[in-house]
């Protein structure tokens, strides 16, 4: 039996067998998912009951869906300011944290490790702090240093909710992107530094022409990466504004969770994923095309 | 003498430079430090007392005595057992399902290893919420809703883990496993013997984020668990919190069971930072 088989398909079988407990998970759980979310989006579709095929209508329906495109709105803005804020806020941390010092554990455990904490609890914890009442820690202080003279409801505008949702998101995602900067950073050989600093450039131009071109590819993954988590946005507005005021901090996948789970119409939430998809590809491809221009012509400079 | 002054003067740059980094890290974890403080205080006087006081007096554990039984019909102790259970299975199946196969695509030859490897890699950068209601439904379709199967299977078909490892291996020199090879070793011999020690750090690392992932994970769970007692630890949050009506009414308790849900990651964290960065840096090659 064994050798009735060529030795290359023997092999091919044996491995197989090594991928094999894998990819049945691959493929029940990533790849059938796929599929099936495609003929979702062309049916009515809900838990119970027969799916009643209806074409191209909900696609057509969300495309006409004004509050759709609100939520859209609301996300790009999001990520347009998001992403390159925590992108750089990410660079400053890790330029710092890459400096000499004593006991850089702490900064380490400050600056990085709410990275890998669960939303909700910093998100109530950062709800609790925003809260309205004047002893409230944000109003308490804020006060106190006069930037503002009332209490605040931080949620109650749109502006000022998204102001927060960024601030907050920062906040919580950058320490990941620290990380990457850190040991991006530490694979600078220092004689560069020396050598440009000889040749008398300044922070700034040591940092264009030396740091910069070094942790380029790092940086284009981190802002795909970004990218990416921008558009899933959705436990802080859950946890924070349930979409207020007025539906102003509405997300797309908070959307998608609205239609499809609250309402149960699975067959529209799968055509709106598949939006989100489209979406996410093209602010990908702007943004990464944005970058490598952005950053050539730094380069050359 | 001119030398000595140097090396001081360099010495006190350092220090200051550190504590000012220091300080700005203690800002920084205000929000924690906070959920810890007010964990620590009744309700009452968390609310009310103005200004703000950062040690609580007298310091009470009453709120972490009301979480660990059930409030409001929801019992957050046993929450964070569940979270416990499932992330510990998550991570063991996990690093079960992925090690084998990191293996055949980084040192086996099959037919179909190339669209293989490019769709797993190209899966990464899928927004997840693409497989959100699709998977909802094969997971009813399985009978699975408002399990802990729902919570780690799905995870389990994830590339990123199976990824990481092979380019881990790939920085295996293949002379290690070449005698083995001569000395008749089946290839599931060389994997376990072999290479399994080799790469024990690419495995505590990934281990370490599959745990948190499943630890910290919420929409998904959110979706897909329907009654209280299967409640994870965030989800439980979310129910426990929202129980006591006003928003701040359960400020004490709930502020504990947030800080149940961070203290074990802060702990992590401090252990395993070192792996928890190689693991991001490896996350970035190759892409």
């Amino acid at each position: 039996m064994k050798s009735s088989l060529p030795k290359h398909v023997r092999k091919g079988v044996g491995a197989y067998l090594f991928l094999l407990p894998h990819l049945f998970f691959f493929a029940l759980f990533v790849a059938a998912p796929l599929i099936y979310g495609m003929i979702m989006s062309f049916h009515d579709w809900r838990l119970l009951g027969e799916p009643r095929f209806l074409g191209l209508e909900n696609f057509v329906r969300v495309w006409k869906d004004s509050r759709f495109w609100d939520t859209v709105k609301n996300t790009v803005i999001f990520a347009v300011i998001s992403v390159p804020t925590t992108v750089a806020l990410g660079i400053m941390l890790a330029l710092i944290l890459n400096q000499k010092m004593y006991g850089k554990l702490w900064p380490l455990v400050a600056f990085v490790s709410p990275a890998f904490f669960g939303s909700i609890g910093i998100l109530f914890s950062w709800d609790w702090i925003l809260g309205s009442q004047p002893a409230a820690l944000a109003n308490y202080y804020l006060q106190k240093i006069g930037l503002i003279n009332d209490p605040m409801s931080w949620f109650k505008s749109a502006t000022l909710a998204w102001t927060w949702i960024i601030i907050i998101t920062a906040w919580w995602i950058v320490g990941f992107s620290v990380l990457l900067y850190i040991g991006a950073l530490q694979r600078i050989p220092p004689e560069q530094y020396e050598a440009a600093k000889i040749d008398g450039a300044g922070p700034w131009k040591r940092f264009v022409n030396v740091t910069l071109p070094w942790i380029r590819n790092v940086m284009f993954f981190d802002v795909a990466r970004h990218v990416l988590l921008a558009f899933g946005l959705f436990d802080q507005v859950y946890i924070l504004t349930a979409g207020g005021p007025a539906g102003s901090t509405r997300t797309m996948v908070y959307y998608l969770y609205l239609v499809g789970f609250e309402r149960q119409q699975l067959g529209r939430a799968a055509a709106i994923s598949w939006y989100i998809f489209m979406i996410v590809i093209i602010f990908g491809l702007i943004q990464l095309a944005l970058l490598t221009q952005s950053v050539r012509s730094a380069e050359v400079e | 003498m001119n030398h000595k002054k140097k090396i001081r003067r360099s010495t006190i740059r350092k220090i200051i430079y550190s504590v000012v980094v220091w300080l700005i890290g203690i800002l920084w974890f205000v929000p924690i430090f906070w959920m810890l403080t007010t964990s620590l205080k009744p309700t009452t006087t968390a609310i009310t007392e103005n200004p703000p006081r950062w040690i609580p007096n007298p310091i009470t554990f009453d709120n972490y005595k009301a979480v660990a039984k059930a409030a409001g019909g929801i019992n957050v102790g046993r929450s964070v057992w569940n979270s416990l259970v499932v992330a510990v299975v998550a991570t063991i199946a996990g690093l079960l399902v992925s090690i084998p196969a990191a293996y055949a695509l980084a040192r086996l030859k099959f037919p179909g290893q190339k669209i293989i490897f490019w769709s797993y890699v190209a899966i990464l950068a899928f927004p997840s919420v693409l497989f959100l209601v699709p998977n909802f439904f094969i997971i009813n379709r399985l009978h699975l809703m408002n399990t802990f199967s729902a919570l780690i299977l799905p995870g389990l078909g994830g590339t990123f883990g199976v990824f990481m490892l092979r380019q881990y291996m790939l920085g295996i020199p293949r002379e290690l496993e070449e005698a083995a090879v001569i000395d008749g070793c089946s290839r599931f011999r060389i994997l376990t013997n072999i290479i399994v020690p080799l790469i024990r750090p690419a495995l505590v690392t990934l281990g370490i984020m599959t745990f948190l992932g499943s630890w910290n994970s919420f929409l998904w769970p959110l979706i897909v668990l329907t009654s209280s007692s299967k409640f994870t630890l965030p989800i439980a949050l979310v129910r426990f919190s929202a129980g006591w009506g006003d928003p701040y009414r359960g400020i004490g308790p709930s502020m504990a069971a947030a800080f149940i849900s961070v203290a074990p990651v802060l702990i992590i964290f401090v252990v395993f930072h070192r792996y928890l960065m190689r693991g991001v840096s490896l996350s970035s090659i190759g892409k």
